[in-house]
């Protein structure tokens, strides 16, 4: 199936643990055997699951729980799959990657869906396999249907094949949903220049105290509020809204402006020497627990959640 | 302890204290001065003022009238102490300075203070780069010798970038700044740095590390910052590229937690951060 040199994309569409690891199990010691580097990054008990089935070869390659390293799946393609991948540039690199599953909520699967279809820009001309399974016994069909827009080839239990609706742009656009103004009206600081930051990380910090946000989490919605407002005054040029409010068991944590995010992987790609922008959104990546975006020539809306139980 | 943080007055400073007042108008600064000085007769120090023709804006006041019949007061003309245009030669204007000191230590004094208006030697952004040089270097002295000193500046006179920059470099100061960078308190490191260091202050200290242009030790550029309430990762990335033009590391100490989660998340390279408690 590798096309040398270039990168290599399928979902895998599975229903029982015997088809996962039929699978996945020849797919890391195939790997193994021709020096080819492997990780995995799947939910905690697919993990047990695939360290059951790989027996000794699972103490040489790398194991992540997606639910912990993908909690954002805004994280993944910098913190999970490049990190791996660029530490191995000379090799062929396999990754198995399950970013979706069904306990995923509705807020969080846009960002989910668009992940996997911003996989492809990130990883073009790369020399990677990035194995990516669906659990066809309990995701939605919409997810399954999604997956073969996103991934160029599906393979299942019976056979490998080209995706005949791949079509990941489409997909980028279709989740890039309007995020409904839900903030009460207190919740709203409006920031016009630089020097209002400090008031901007204050409002944020003490309504974030208030509506029950652990103190060691502080300090990243700071960094936070600090990032995302200060993007909108050097990109949008003009001013922003910080909303900061409670929903559903999350702190929420919005701006709002007039810009248009143009770059899909903005915040996605790794810091690299030399680089002197693209920082901020991908330390908002790490830092939150979720990161929505809703983006056009109206403006811009970066909603960061953090989980804070209720 | 020296003193940190924001003034309200010239009152209450110590023997090793460095205060940056930037007035409107001549009878502010020398409200200011007089009661900067007058402290000074009282924790025993010899005073000294800078920039009057004589000691008259200071007279009126008891304890300064007795220190003139003493000999406890100086006083310096502009002219004399710095001539107009002059850009001055940071390391030569702290022996003069550190000879002062001792001379008054000598005399019997517990030290010497100063009040200086400095406005003249700022005017042109060369005099100013080589003034702050100097500001710094003299406020490393300060922290170790029984030097204390307040520094005049007519904000009138000079634009906001300048007056920011002076604010700054300061460990107190009449004006609000976004932070503050200066000598420590106790030496062992480059500096101390304070405050809040987002977009609105990345341009000021760049440009203030280039002026006052801290050193490293070892191959470390150690900036001591109990005070540093928040950092964003373009300050440190500043930060770092002036330890990196010495071909240091830098390793910044600060109780806020959020430096080293940045750090760690975007790799920073030549950058330590070590929690103080």
């Amino acid at each position: 199936m590798i096309d040398n040199g270039n990168f290599v994309h399928p979902a895998l569409f599975y229903r029982s643990d015997q088809e996962y690891l039929d699978c996945l199990v020849p797919f890391v010691t195939d790997g193994l055997a021709v020096g080819e580097p492997v990780a995995v990054a799947v939910p905690g008990p697919r993990l047990d699951v695939l360290r059951e089935g790989l027996g000794a070869a699972a103490e040489r390659i790398t194991l992540l729980d997606m639910t912990r390293e993908g909690r954002n799946p805004g994280r993944i393609i910098p913190r999970v799959l490049r990190r791996f991948a660029d530490a191995h540039r000379d090799r062929h690199v396999r990754i198995i990657g399950e970013p979706i599953w069904a306990a995923r909520s509705d807020t969080e699967y846009p960002a989910c869906a668009q992940h996997e279809a911003l996989i492809n820009m990130a990883f073009a001309g790369r020399d990677v396999t990035i194995v990516c399974p669906y659990d066809m016994s309990t995701l939605s069909a919409e997810a399954l249907d999604d997956a073969v827009e996103t991934h160029p080839l599906i393979w299942d239990s019976e056979r490998r094949y080209d995706s005949d609706r791949y079509a990941p742009e489409a997909v980028i656009a279709r989740y890039n949903r309007p995020l409904a103004d839900t903030g009460p009206d207190d919740a709203v600081l409006r920031v016009g220049t630089p020097a209002d930051l400090p008031a901007a990380r204050r409002f944020g910090s003490d309504r974030a105290r208030v509506l029950g946000l652990a103190e060691e989490r502080v300090a990243d919605l700071e960094l936070i509020v600090t990032e995302l407002v200060a993007n909108s005054l050097r990109h949008a040029g003009g001013p922003s809204r910080l909303g900061v409010w409670r929903e559903n068991g999350h702190l929420v944590c919005e701006v709002r402006d007039t810009g248009e995010l143009t770059d899909p992987l903005v915040g996605r790609r790794p810091a690299e020497p030399g680089q002197t922008s693209g920082y901020g959104l991908l330390l908002v990546n790490d830092l939150a627990d979720l990161v929505r975006v809703h983006t056009g020539p109206g403006g811009t809306t970066v909603r960061v959640l953090f989980t804070t139980g209720d | 302890m020296r003193k940190s943080g924001m003034a309200e007055d010239a009152r209450g400073f110590g023997r090793h204290d460095h205060l940056c007042w930037s007035y409107t108008s001549g009878e502010e600064f020398t409200a200011r001065a007089r009661e900067f000085l007058v402290e000074g007769l009282e924790l025993g120090q010899r005073i000294c003022f800078v920039g009057a023709e004589n000691a008259d804006p200071l007279r009126g006041v008891a304890a300064i009238e007795a220190a003139l019949a003493s000999g406890a007061v100086q006083v310096i003309p502009q002219a004399r102490a710095y001539p107009n245009g002059e850009v001055v030669d940071p390391a030569d204007q702290v022996r003069t300075y550190a000879t002062a000191t001792q001379e008054a230590i000598d005399a019997g004094y517990t030290g010497l203070r100063v009040a200086a208006e400095a406005t003249p030697l700022v005017r042109t952004p060369e005099q100013l780069n080589a003034f702050l040089r100097y500001e710094h270097l003299i406020d490393r002295y300060m922290a170790s010798h029984p030097f204390s000193a307040m520094c005049g500046y007519d904000s009138t006179a000079l634009d906001d970038h300048a007056v920011a920059r002076l604010t700054a470099a300061h460990p107190t100061a009449n004006r609000p700044g976004q932070f503050r960078l200066h000598a420590p308190a106790d030496g062992g490191c480059a500096a101390e740095l304070s405050g809040e260091l987002d977009l609105y202050g990345h341009d000021l200290l760049a440009a203030l590390l280039e002026c006052i242009d801290p050193r490293p030790t070892d191959g470390e550029l150690v900036l001591h910052a109990p005070e540093l309430d928040f950092i964003d990762h373009r300050g440190l990335m500043v930060l770092a590229a002036h330890a990196q033009r010495h071909d240091a590391t830098l390793v910044l100490r600060t109780r806020w937690p959020g430096a080293a989660r940045v750090v760690s998340v975007l790799g920073l390279p030549h950058v330590r951060v070590e929690a103080i408690a």
